[in-house]
């Protein structure tokens, strides 16, 4: 039997690692677009981003998660998702990216601001082109200053997939509470949390070393 | 600070705008939508067979829908559901769905039956089109054993929020809790957070017991008896063809035969 569950939520795990992995590859770049646009000094973008950003953190995420699913069958007459565990994924990691570039944006926007003028002022007393400056200069610092708050965020994003479950997306949780309602057995449940504990606990000492790496940025 | 003003009040117009264009749009393919679903609704059977896929939503439940020791899935629902596919010359697709998004999986169609032993209740069936009630059920208090002989008045029940057995405790005007599902409703009584629960028999056969968490659980009394049938999209021809198949199983002795194999032939109902 233990043997058995334990297989069951490797499957859920799997599904978990999908969500996790595709939602930070596609929402970091998005992240830092958002962030860059709200950090510049274009006034009309700034305020689109603040609106967009506004909408998706003042809504939870389950109820983006069922807009995003539901929504397109619901109200536009034609589903764009596959009912299937992949579609269901899909739609998950679309409601993930979203949710998360807009988190991200923020911290991003922190670490840009973040860096003195003096340094952006010194790399055009060197003659450094804008892009130059940006990647080099503003970029390079920025990354150091975002570590311990996105390390945070990502941490978080582990524990979220577990909303997936409200469009019944198979992730870890969900095979969990599987055993539950139709065996009627309650510890597979319980001992989800030791899967997430690893997990995180790999993540908790990657984020150790990469801060470590940073440290010569001082 | 004119200059200030004036980008702000830009700002204002664009967002304006922008939802101008965005309330013209979904009207536009609110319309279309009207359209479209004026046309299928003339057939979904059509619709299912031009697809090739019968996707079928269920939850795990035994003996209804469950996966054998090769992961498929069987049980008397999925039999009788792959047989309806067969009828239809399409693929049966198992879909796991949240017992809470059913109406939401069918309408948005990520699915197109919901088959799970589901309990014909009038909310159920104002909202799905349904066939006729083909298994018999009824819904059942889970005591821990040494309460019993307990007055059911002065006990607290669980119970699974728009269910059946809701009803059935809202009707004798017993204390509830309403809880999300069945399974979290016996997660209750295990852990003492209520008295007893109120669920389906079938559920209860298979949810408690030896091999189970809740050994120490038994059910006691019959509230209401019940019937199950399956849900269609509102206004969908399908539960009308399913019917068909219903009688036609259930002449030639085909659906009897199912219900064996899983033990539920005493609850199966005439067509």
């Amino acid at each position: 039997m233990f043997g058995a569950v334990t297989l069951e939520l490797m499957k859920g795990l799997w599904t978990t690692i999908q969500i996790f992995l595709l939602t930070l590859i596609f929402s970091l770049p998005l992240g830092l677009i958002l962030g860059v646009g709200s950090a510049g000094r274009w006034k009309i973008l700034k305020r689109v981003i603040q609106v967009f950003v506004w909408i998706i953190r003042g809504t939870p995420l389950m109820l983006q998660l069922i807009i995003i699913f539901y929504g397109p069958g619901l109200w536009l007459g034609h589903n764009i998702w596959s009912g299937n565990e992949a579609g269901r994924i899909t739609a998950t990691v679309v409601a993930f990216v979203i949710n998360y570039a807009c988190y991200f944006s923020v911290i991003f926007r922190g670490g840009i601001e973040g860096v003195p003028v003096g340094q952006r002022e010194a790399g055009q007393v060197l003659g450094m082109t804008k892009s130059q400056i940006f990647f080099q200069i503003t970029l390079l610092q920025m990354v150091k200053r975002v570590v311990p708050p996105m390390s945070n965020e990502i941490i978080t994003l582990v524990k979220d997939t577990s909303l997936a479950r409200i469009i019944a997306a198979y992730e870890l949780t969900f095979a969990g509470f599987s055993f539950m309602k139709s065996a009627g057995i309650t510890w597979p449940l319980f001992y989800t949390g030791v899967f997430y504990l690893a997990f995180i606990g790999i993540l908790t000492l990657l984020f150790n070393y990469i801060e470590k790496k940073l440290d010569y940025f001082r | 600070m004119k200059k200030k003003l004036i980008a702000f009040m830009l700002c204002l117009a664009m967002v304006f705008s922008m939802t101008a264009c965005g309330g013209s749009d979904s009207e536009d393919k609110k319309e279309a939508t009207d359209n479209t679903e004026a046309g299928e609704s003339e057939s979904d059977v059509d619709y299912i067979k031009d697809k090739g896929t019968l996707v079928i939503g269920i939850t795990e439940f035994e003996p209804m829908d469950y996966k054998d020791e090769s992961g498929e899935w069987v049980g008397f629902d999925a039999d009788m559901a792959k047989l309806v596919a067969e009828e239809l010359g399409v693929e049966a697709e198992f879909v796991v769905i949240d017992w809470d998004t059913k109406i939401m999986e069918l309408d948005s169609k990520n699915i197109d039956v919901v088959w799970n032993g589901m309990t014909l209740t009038s909310e159920v069936t104002s909202a799905m089109e349904c066939t006729n009630a083909y298994c018999n059920n009824a819904q059942v208090v889970v005591v821990p054993e040494d309460k019993k002989d307990a007055d059911l008045a002065e006990l607290t029940f669980a119970v699974e929020a728009g269910s059946a057995g809701e009803a059935a405790a809202g009707e004798k005007e017993y204390n509830m809790n309403s809880v999300a599902s069945q399974a979290d409703a016996l997660m209750e009584v295990a852990s003492g957070t209520s008295d007893a629960a109120i669920i389906d028999l079938l559920m209860a056969g298979a949810m408690i017991g030896e091999g189970t968490s809740y050994e120490n659980l038994i059910h006691t009394e019959e509230l209401t008896t019940e019937e199950y049938g399956v849900g269609c999209r509102k206004g969908s021809d399908l539960a009308e063809y399913i019917n068909g198949v219903f009688e036609t199983t259930y002449g030639d002795g085909r659906m009897r035969e199912i219900a064996e194999t899983y033990g539920v032939q005493e609850a199966i109902v005439e067509q």
